[in-house]
Order: C-alpha cells, then structure tokens, then sequence
C-alpha cells in the first residue's frame, strides 16, 4: 500500500512501468504504420521513386498519444488504485467489527454500512482475517454473539446480511459475547466500533466497559455520526380533537425540527405537524390537528426525517373512534322520538363513535371507553362495584341528571347533590330560564362558543364545597355549575346537571351538545375495561427501518392484558398484535410500539483516551479506481483500433453512404407514428361522423358523400356542429374519437380480424354506436344478394348484445324529431337495436342493424344533389331518411336524454304540488 | 468486358452531326461511300461526258446531251467509295479500374466513346473497322454487331489488314511503356494510316489523390510499391505523367498523328466532340 494524497496503490511496483512509457513512445514514433493497400493502374510511373527526406512517415502525434495514454491507464489500472482509502482500524492483527444495530441505528444505516464495508475494504486489501458482531439481538431468537474470524471477503458478506433492529443493542449481552470471543482467540486485535452514540437504559447500559473491553484488546477505533442525534416519537397523547406528538432527542446543540406525519392504512399522508426542537432540548411537543373522522383512518404516525422504528408509532383503536355505551333507567321508552332518555345521545354520537346498548353490567363485559347514563340510578351492589373498578381503570362514566337521579343521589357522582332539582322560569317562579356562560380555561369544552339560545329550565344543584368550582366544566350564567367532573384513579367521572332529553333543557337540541359530548369522548383514555389474557399472535412487525413486514418465526403471542406493559424485543417485536381470526376487524388489532417503553435517549458516554474517534457520513467511501482505469484503457485502445482500420482504408467512405441509408430509414418509420398524431389531432378537434372503410370504391364514396350529406343536414337544422366524415378501418385507426361508425355490409366482406374485433368491442363498450347496413331491406329486398351471410361472417366476433326490432316508443324515434319509420333509400325493412337497456352506457345500443341503405339516401354530391333516388320515392321519404340520420346523430351524441321524457307527467305534477 | 448499351451510344451520338471523315486519301478499298475518288466509277455524283464507244451499251447513252449534237455522249459518274476508320479500346484489366464507385471505369468510358463514334460513322456512310477482325461494318444496322465483335478484337492495335490510307482512332489510357506505343502507331502510319490517340484516365491516375503511407499494386501484374508518404510524390508523380504525355504526342505527332486525353469524371460529349472535329472535314 502506498499513499499519495488521497489516492493510495495496491500494488504499487507496477508503477515502475511508467518510466518505461517515454520507451514506448519512441518505439511507436519508429515503427511506422501499416500501409494501405491500394489498387493503382498507373503504378509504373511509381516506379522507382527517389527517396523523399523531406516527408518522413509518422504516425499522427494525436494517435499517439491517445496510445500512451492508453497504456498509461493500462499500467495506473494493474497498480490498484483506490481513491480515498478506509483507515482499516488500525493495527495489524485481526480485525473485529463491531456495529450497532439497534433503532438508533437506522436512520444513517447506508452510512454506517459503508464505513464498516470501507473497514472490510482495507482488510481484505491488508490480508487480515475479519470478525463481525452486531449488539442488538437477532431476530431468530438467538444470543448476540461474534462471528469466528474469517477473510475479509466472507466477512463482507455478513456485514452485507446485518439489518439494523426494531429495539435497542443489548451491550450487556455483547461483552459477554465478547468475552467469548477473546477467550476462543485469545491475542490481541484491532476493533472497529459503528456506534450509534446512545445509551439505551435509564442507568446506562454497558457502553462504557464494552469501549474499555475493546480498547484492552487492542487499538480501538470508534465511528460515530456526530451530525445526527437520535430521535424518537413516544405513542402520541388524545386530546379533544388533536393529538398531541412529542419528539425525543439527545440534545444537539442547533436547533432543528422535525415533522411527524399522520398516515392511513394504505400509506397516504394525511396531516404533517412540524415540530421544532430548541438547540440543548431533549424534547418538543407539538399539536396534531385532526378532525375525528379523519382521525380514526390513522393507523400510523412517522418521524421524518426517517428515524427507524424507534419513530414510528401504530396507533390502534385506542386512538381510533371510541365505544361508547349509553344505558338509561327505562330501556322500552328511551328511544322515543324527541322524548326518550337516549334520543338525542345517540343521534349526537352516532357519527363519531360506536354506540353500544344494555345494561352497565352487560356494556362493561366489553371494552369500552365511555359509559354514559341518562338518568339511571346506580344501585348498591355489583353494579356499581363493577362500574367504581371500571373508572378506577381508567373508564370514562358521563351522567345525565333527572327526576330519579334528583331523587337518589349515589356515590358516583362528581359532586354531592342536594335532594330535588331546582326549577328556573316556570310558571310559579320568578326566575328566567338561565343561559349559559362561557366555558372557563382549562375546561375540555373551552373555546366552544354557548349559543344564547341554549338555555336551562331544570337541574339538580350540587351542595356548595371548595372542590366545586374547579370540578365544574360548565356553568350557567348565574354561576351554578350544569357539568362536573372528578377523576378517579385513571378514569373519571362527569356529571351533566341537566337531563340528556329536551325535558329540563333545550341544550340537547343545540350543536353545542353534539360538540360537548364529541369532546368528552375525545378526552377519554381509550378502551379500558376487560382484557382477557387471551394471546394476540403477531400479524405484521415493524424491521428496524419502520417498515411493516410479515412476522419472523421467533415473534410469540403476547397476551392481551399484557400488550401495554410489554417492552418490544426479539421475541416481541414492534407491530401489530391480533388474533388471527379477528385480523380483518382492525378494531381488535393491538399496537406493541417500539417507543412506548424506551427511555428518553442520552447520549453515550465519551470513549476512552486511547480511542481513535472517525465520524460516519459526509466522508465519501473509498473508491476502488482500478477497473475504471482499465475500461478507459481498452475504450481508448478500441477506438485506436478503430483509427488505424480507418488509415488502412478498411473502413471508410462506404460508411457514409451506409449510415445515409440508416438516417433515410429511420426518418421513414418516424414518419409514421407522426401520420397516426396528425390524424388524432384531425379527429380531435371537431366532431366527425366515421364510416368504415369496405374496400369497394365505390360503396366507400357513398358512404362518405352520405355521411357529408347528413352532416350538412345536421349544421344546417341543429345545434351539432360536424366536421367532415372520416374513413376508418378497424384496429388502423383510433376509434375513440368518433361518435357514430357507418359500415355498409358488402355481400363479400371479409370476417375482421382479432384487432378490428378488439377495437370495435372497445369502441361498442365505450359508448360507441356502429350503424350495419346491409342494404337489401324493405322496398330494396335483393339489391344486394348475400349480404345477410356477410353480416352474420363480419359480427360473428363482436360483442353484440340481444337484439329487438326499435320500438314505438325508442329513444331513436324521438331524440330529434318524431318519427314512425325510419327510412333511408329504401323503406319498410325492420331496424334493429340493442333489447336490453344498459345503465352503464345511458342506455344507448352500441348497434343498430338495418338494411335501408341510409347513406345512398342522405348522399350528396359536389353540386349539392341528391345522385341516388329514393325507393318507393317521393321528396318526403328524404326528408325522413334525413330526420332519422339526425335522430340517430342526436342519439349517439345525447345518448338517452330525451328518453326521460316518460318522466315529464311525473315530474309536471311534483311541481303542481 | 462490360456491354455498352447501344441505345446510350446512339443517344450520345445523336448530339452530333453525321461524322463524314475528312479523306484526302480514301482507303484502297472498293466500297462506295461518299468520298469522290476523280476518277469514273461507281457513284452518285456527274463526272463528265464522253464520246460514245463501240461496247457501250445503249443505255448508257445520255441522250439529252446526245441530242445537242451529232455525235452519241455516254454519261460518267464519279467514283465514289466509303472511307474506312478503324477503330481500337484498349481491353486489359487496367482499363477495367476505377477509383471511385460514382465513376465508370476506363474501359466503360472506352468503350462508349468507341460507340458512340462508330454511330456517328454510320450515319455518315463511312464503315468502321475493329482490329483483328476480317470485316468491316456498315450501315446502320451494324452498331449492334460491332458492339458485339468488341470482346474479339486484338489486344494490340496490330492488324496487317487495314487497308492503305484508312484512317485509325485509339483509345485506351496508353500507361504501357512509350515503346509499345510507338511500335503500333509506327507500323500502321507505315500502312498510311492516319489516325488519333485518345487517352482516357481515371482522375485518380492524373492526380494521385492519396494520402499517408500506400502499397500500391498493379491490377494484372504482381508488381507492387511502397509510398510511405504519397503526398510527398505527388508532385514527381504529377510530373512523370506529364513527360508520359508529352512522349505520346510527340510520337503521335512524328507519324501525323495526334493525341488528345479525356478523365472519366468529364462528360463523355466533350471526348466525342473533339474526335468529331478532328476527323470531319474543314
């Protein structure tokens, strides 16, 4: 190895051969250059030429240098440059990697991989024999252990498998696996240490003596990004209406920020919250705003930038739409329009959370987060033990007052209750009914606005005490309190001082209640209540970048009770957790978040002094330049190649002529494509009717001078504005451009081949409409022989739907005009279209088949006339043949508009009312 | 041998008048043709009245100059022959070279001038004559046959049955030594034949157009010569080929012949033109 710079050689004696280049140089500028060979009649007079000392022949001084540069590159490739080369870890033994790969790992992982792979690089360069270990445990179960010392390039191999861990390095285990290792080579090594600079327990895990251990055995080098602190979001907090995100750092000394996104279930960011981080804080808080509806599709919530698993969190449906249970005294009359106990409960709750009926005792034998009462006394005895457990747990229990609850107060109430409610604005009492005042700080429902509308008849007082204006949420104007709320243990109790029903207050006919109660339901903890200890198998876990991905074997089940207090590791990876049954019911997939039970990051300890200390990233990785080098090398011999042939007259003039064949034919079959644009643009920008192309030339100027005439027919009495016909020849031509295709059927027409079909299908199931001709119907029976075989030949493969003659009462007779017959130059025939109407396409038959000759009778010519005459005749069957081409333009352009016309007596006598 | 075709040595010809040789001396040969030979004999054109002979016969008797007199008069015409030009392409495998694709080769040039001249002669009245073959064409008809009879002429220009005082057009690129040439202009100016060189080249042989290190080769011989740098002997080669020329036309000119030179990248009218004017009268 010898070093210049930046640029160091491998074998660097080869670079003795560069003094030989000078050598070289004169041996080209002697030799001469082969001859071209060259046919020459006149060759006596060449004879016997005097030498010519002026001209000396040479090779070209470009040629020549583009050799000796070629065979410079040639000498610098075989000397193994490497531009920028890894340390190597110093020393000269042994080498022993030792990477973290925890979460904190991941978000700078490619980086991290490099400066070990560089580390490999320089080993496999030196010789030396390579060992690996990884601190975090494996994701099969097995212990942290150091792989056994091997070549640098299996070494690469390993390294290349290591994937940075959804959980934290485990140092403690990695000393041990240390000590093994020193103990199955006992000498001393050198070591690389790729660490990610935190330490992962609240104590400090064992950074410290693991440094020292390494440090012991031999020189130490220690890599770690210096640039980047490691970051993680903890499970989020439920407010009303917002989550509340807060990000945990090691503190860095700029202040930085960073976003949190909100995504759904298939990956779309819905909200970003940017959050900025002070220089020197460990942690910053910002709010998620989120409307419930758009809350409860969150399913995950991302650090960016990227910071690996530790900043991703799942969030299930403890943040998702609450279960709510509603339980009145009365259940047979409480759902009675506008009086009954749970009316307006369930109509203010229904859209944003799931209601749940019964009794306490049934509602609390599932999960749910919020219990509300209408009135309903709770009795001594299960019951209200059952519901005290519940709160104490963290349960949400709201009560609404009334005429029992006035009666027999119990202990769960926020606040002591005097007997009897008090009654404002009634016919004995000199009182007016009391509006509400505005919600005071620090209440749930501050920030809401009371309408002066809403105003309170009734309610129950509660007895004065010190606790009671800090208890109540809301009050009236005269300053008794309508909500109070005292907490118990996780949960808390709410009391509403008035009924849930119109009886005592008109509050639960107002927005502001829907509102209040959104709010309450928002600020409850989640589910709480039964948790069986039934095992919730792993569905899909996070890898340490935050990705989901399909469970490894090694993840086990985790009992439902014990999701919360589980800490993510090998055997309970971060992810989703449910039972295999219910993994399609997203309301019983649980969340095992990495970050719920990390310890706020701190930074690692300083290495030792021995230490040398490398920073991972911004340092571009060794580069190895020699393959370069030697591609450059032959390129440029190629190309010298190349320059004599030429000097010879191998290759030469004939190329030109050759590579002007080329352009010519290139340009050709660009051409063609261009025609296919030019065309689009043509049928694109105007209407045009479309006839198809029959290969007779005569059949096919009709049809064009038809469908000209029809189209001056339509300018001239309607508002539709076609631009002239265009010929079409399925499965050529782009179809989709066109309303209405005219295919007159000839008794010889061949069956269309697989694109045609594949194009008119595609064009019919668009809403296309192919008009079939056969041309032999009604007064015109036998002028054209053979054309019904022709037509069962040509639609034989097209996608015709059942058929029916055209009713009285069809569409086609009265888009434009109204018509009994719809002639062309013949009459009398029977025409034929689609039987079934097909909502998708508005009803409209993609065919209609007759044989009346329709373009011989709307042809005309140069002049202005009219070259076939009608049969039986008479001025008025053209006309009709005119007016049933513009019902049929009407209808493919309109579709089935005026089919709604059935609808008019309806809709007349709607309005009459 | 590449095959003319004869409509394009027509057309070329077409754009001339019909070549009659200018003849002060008729070949020695009993054709009639247009060139009167002051004497009696068989034509066209009144020579003179003479007095009637026992043994002429009656009809012979120009009894309109007859009857202005006594005596009987007997009308004689002027002899009359053809003029007889013997035409030569030289045919070797160094005619059949060309530098550039976008050429004809010499010999295709040859060749048509050859042609186009023969039509010309036709035209005329006058016959042509290859060397080597026993006959002479005539009329107008025989421009096919004698495109044909081109593959069997001579390789030289050496034909001992030329007929005195017939005239002689050689075509060819005359690269072979001065010698040869003299040899064959000298014997047939020996036959009083008067004639005309026309050498045709390549452009690339008056130019020498090459560059850097060339072997060159010789077409039917294995001769061979390294130029290692050919723009260093342009010149000198430039300067031989003029001397090559001068030799020929002096030669040419020793026997009263001349000597003119045509490039296959010159349209072939302008060669055609020069030999029209050179043979026909005045």
């Amino acid at each position: 190895m010898w070093q210049l710079g930046p640029l160091a050689f491998a074998v660097p004696w080869l670079l003795l051969a560069l003094p030989a280049l000078p050598v070289l140089w004169w041996l080209l500028r002697v030799s001469p250059p082969a001859p071209r060979t060259q046919s020459f009649p006149a060759i006596r007079l060449l004879r016997d030429l005097p030498p010519n000392e002026e001209t000396p022949h040479r090779t070209p001084w470009w040629l020549l240098l583009l050799r000796m540069v070629a065979a410079g590159l040639l000498i610098l490739g075989l000397a193994r440059p490497v531009w920028q080369p890894g340390g190597g870890g110093g020393g000269s033994g042994p080498l022993l990697v030792v990477v973290d790969n925890g979460w904190a790992a991941a978000p700078d992982w490619p980086a991290r991989m490099a400066a070990a792979g560089a580390a490999l690089e320089a080993a496999s360069r030196e010789g030396r024999r390579v060992a690996v270990l990884a601190t975090a445990a494996p994701d099969t179960g097995e212990p942290v252990a150091a792989t056994g010392l091997m070549p640098a390039e299996e070494a690469r191999a390993r390294l290349a498998a290591l994937r940075p861990r959804a959980w934290a390095p485990d140092r403690v285990a990695a000393l041990a696996a240390l000590g093994d290792f020193r103990r199955a080579h006992p000498g001393a090594f050198a070591t690389l240490y790729v660490a990610d600079g935190v330490e992962h327990a609240a104590e400090g895990d064992a950074f410290t003596p693991l440094v020292a251990a390494l440090a012991e055995a031999g020189p130490l080098t220690l890599a770690r990004a210096e640039a980047q602190p490691a970051r993680m979001l903890p499970p989020p907090r439920a407010e009303a209406d917002r989550l509340m995100v807060r990000v945990l750092q090691v503190p860095a000394t700029v202040a930085t920020e960073a976003t949190v996104l909100a995504r759904t279930g298939d990956g779309r960011a819905i909200a970003s919250a940017t959050i900025p981080i002070l220089a020197g804080a460990s942690s910053a808080e910002a709010a998620l705003d989120l409307p419930i509806e758009i809350r409860n599709q969150v399913v995950r919530l991302d650090l960016e930038p990227e910071a690996g698993a530790a900043g991703t969190v799942l969030l299930d449906e403890r943040f998702r739409r609450r279960p709510v249970g509603i339980s009145a005294a009365v259940e047979t009359s409480a759902e009675a329009p506008l009086t009954g106990d749970l009316f307006y409960l369930e109509r203010a709750l229904g859209p944003y959370a799931e209601i749940r009926r019964g009794s306490p005792e049934q509602l609390l034998s599932r999960q749910l987060a919020v219990l509300i009462l209408a009135d309903r006394e709770v009795p001594e005895g299960r019951e209200r033990e059952a519901l005290a457990r519940w709160v104490e747990q963290g349960g949400m229990l709201i009560r609404f007052a009334g005429p029992r609850l006035a009666e027999r107060p119990d202990p769960l109430l926020p606040v002591a209750l005097r007997a009897g409610e008090r009654q404002l604005g009634g016919a004995l009492s000199w009182d007016r009914p009391q509006v509400l005042a505005p919600f005071p700080e620090g209440s749930p429902f501050a920030g809401l606005a009371p309408p002066a509308e809403v105003t309170v008849e009734r309610q129950v007082l509660a007895e004065p005490s010190p606790q009671l204006s800090e208890r109540s949420w809301a009050r009236l104007a005269d300053g008794t309190p309508l909500v109070t709320e005292v907490a118990r243990g996780q949960g808390r109790i709410v009391l509403f001082h008035v009924t849930a029903n119109a009886e005592w207050s008109n509050l639960p006919l107002s927005g502001l209640f829907v509102d209040m109660l959104r709010r309450l339901v928002a600020l409850s903890a989640g589910v709480r209540g039964a948790e069986s200890d039934a095992p919730l198998a792993p569905l899909e876990i996070l890898d340490g970048f935050g990705r989901l991905g399909a469970a490894t074997p090694a993840a086990a089940p985790i009992p439902a009770n014990q999701v919360e207090a589980t800490t993510a590791s090998p055997r309970h990876p971060p992810g989703w957790y449910g039972s295999a049954g219910q993994a399609e019911e997203a309301a019983w997939r649980r969340a095992l978040n990495l970050s719920a039970h990390l310890p706020p990051p701190r930074a690692a300890a300083a290495p030792p002094a021995g230490a040398r200390v490398e920073a991972i990233g911004g340092v571009p990785a060794e580069r190895d330049l020699g393959p370069w080098m030697l591609a450059a090398a032959l390129l440029l011999l190629a190309v010298d190649l190349l320059v004599s042939l030429g000097q010879r007259g191998l290759v030469g003039r004939h190329w030109s002529r050759g590579a002007r064949a080329a352009g010519l034919a290139a340009l050709l079959l660009a051409a063609a494509p261009a025609r296919a644009e030019e065309n689009a643009v043509v049928a694109s920008n105007a209407t045009h009717l479309a006839y198809v192309v029959t290969g007779d030339a005569q059949v096919d100027e009709i049809s064009r001078m038809g469908l000209a005439g029809l189209s001056d027919f339509m300018n001239r009495r309607t508002a539709a504005a076609l631009a002239e016909p265009i010929a079409v020849v399925p499965g050529r031509d782009d179809l989709s451009f066109y309303p209405l295709l005219y295919w007159p059927v000839l008794a010889e027409a061949p069956q269309p081949d697989a694109a045609a079909v594949a194009a008119l299908n595609t064009f019919m199931r668009n809403g296309g409409i192919i008009l079939l001709d056969t041309r032999d119907e009604g007064s015109g029976e036998g002028m054209n022989p053979g054309a019904r075989a022709a037509l069962r030949r040509v639609t034989r493969d097209l996608a015709i739907p059942p058929l029916a003659p055209v009713a009285e009462d069809h569409v086609l007779r009265r888009a434009f005009y109204l018509l009994q017959e719809l002639p062309g130059r013949f009459s009398g025939g029977q025409v034929w279209a689609a039987r079934d109407q097909d909502r998708a396409n508005d009803s409209v038959s993609p065919v209609i088949i007759g044989g009346h000759d329709w373009a011989a009778g709307w042809a005309m010519d140069a002049r202005g006339q009219n070259p076939f005459a009608t049969i039986p005749g008479g001025a008025r069957q053209r006309v009709l043949a005119y007016r049933f081409g513009t019902n049929l333009v009407m209808y493919a352009l309109t579709g089935n508009y005026k089919g709604d016309q059935v609808h008019v007596p309806a809709i007349l006598e709607r309005l009459g009312n | 041998m590449t095959v003319i075709p004869i409509p394009w040595a027509e057309a070329l010809g077409a754009t001339l008048p019909p070549l009659v040789v200018q003849a002060e001396r008729v070949a020695s040969t009993v054709m009639q043709g247009v060139h009167g030979r002051r004497r009696p004999g068989q034509g066209d054109a009144f020579w003179q009245f003479r007095p009637y002979l026992p043994g002429d016969s009656a009809s012979q008797v120009d009894w309109r100059q007859s009857a202005k007199s006594d005596r009987l008069f007997v009308r004689e015409t002027e002899w009359e022959a053809a003029q007889t030009v013997a035409v030569w392409c030289q045919a070797d495998a160094a005619m059949d070279w060309r530098s550039d694709a976008m050429l004809p080769t010499k010999q295709v040039r040859a060749e048509l001038l050859v042609l186009a001249l023969s039509a010309l002669l036709f035209r005329g009245g006058e016959r042509v004559r290859l060397f080597g073959l026993p006959r002479a064409f005539a009329g107008r008809g025989a421009l096919a046959s004698l495109a044909q009879s081109l593959p069997r002429q001579a390789a030289l220009a050496e034909d001992a049955r030329i007929p005195r005082h017939a005239r002689a057009v050689l075509i060819g690129d005359f690269l072979a030594p001065l010698e040869e040439t003299r040899r064959v202009v000298a014997q047939l100016a020996a036959g009083a034949v008067r004639g005309h060189l026309l050498q045709v080249l390549d452009p690339a042989e008056e130019t020498l157009p090459f560059t850097g290190r060339v072997r060159f080769h010789a077409l039917d011989a294995a001769e061979e010569a390294l130029v290692p740098r050919v723009e260093g002997v342009r010149a000198l080669y430039e300067e031989r080929l003029a001397r090559h020329r001068e030799g020929l036309a002096a030669l040419a000119a020793a026997s009263g012949w001349s000597f003119a030179t045509h490039r296959t990248d010159q349209p072939p009218e302008t060669a055609l033109l020069a030999l029209h004017r050179r043979l026909a009268p005045g």
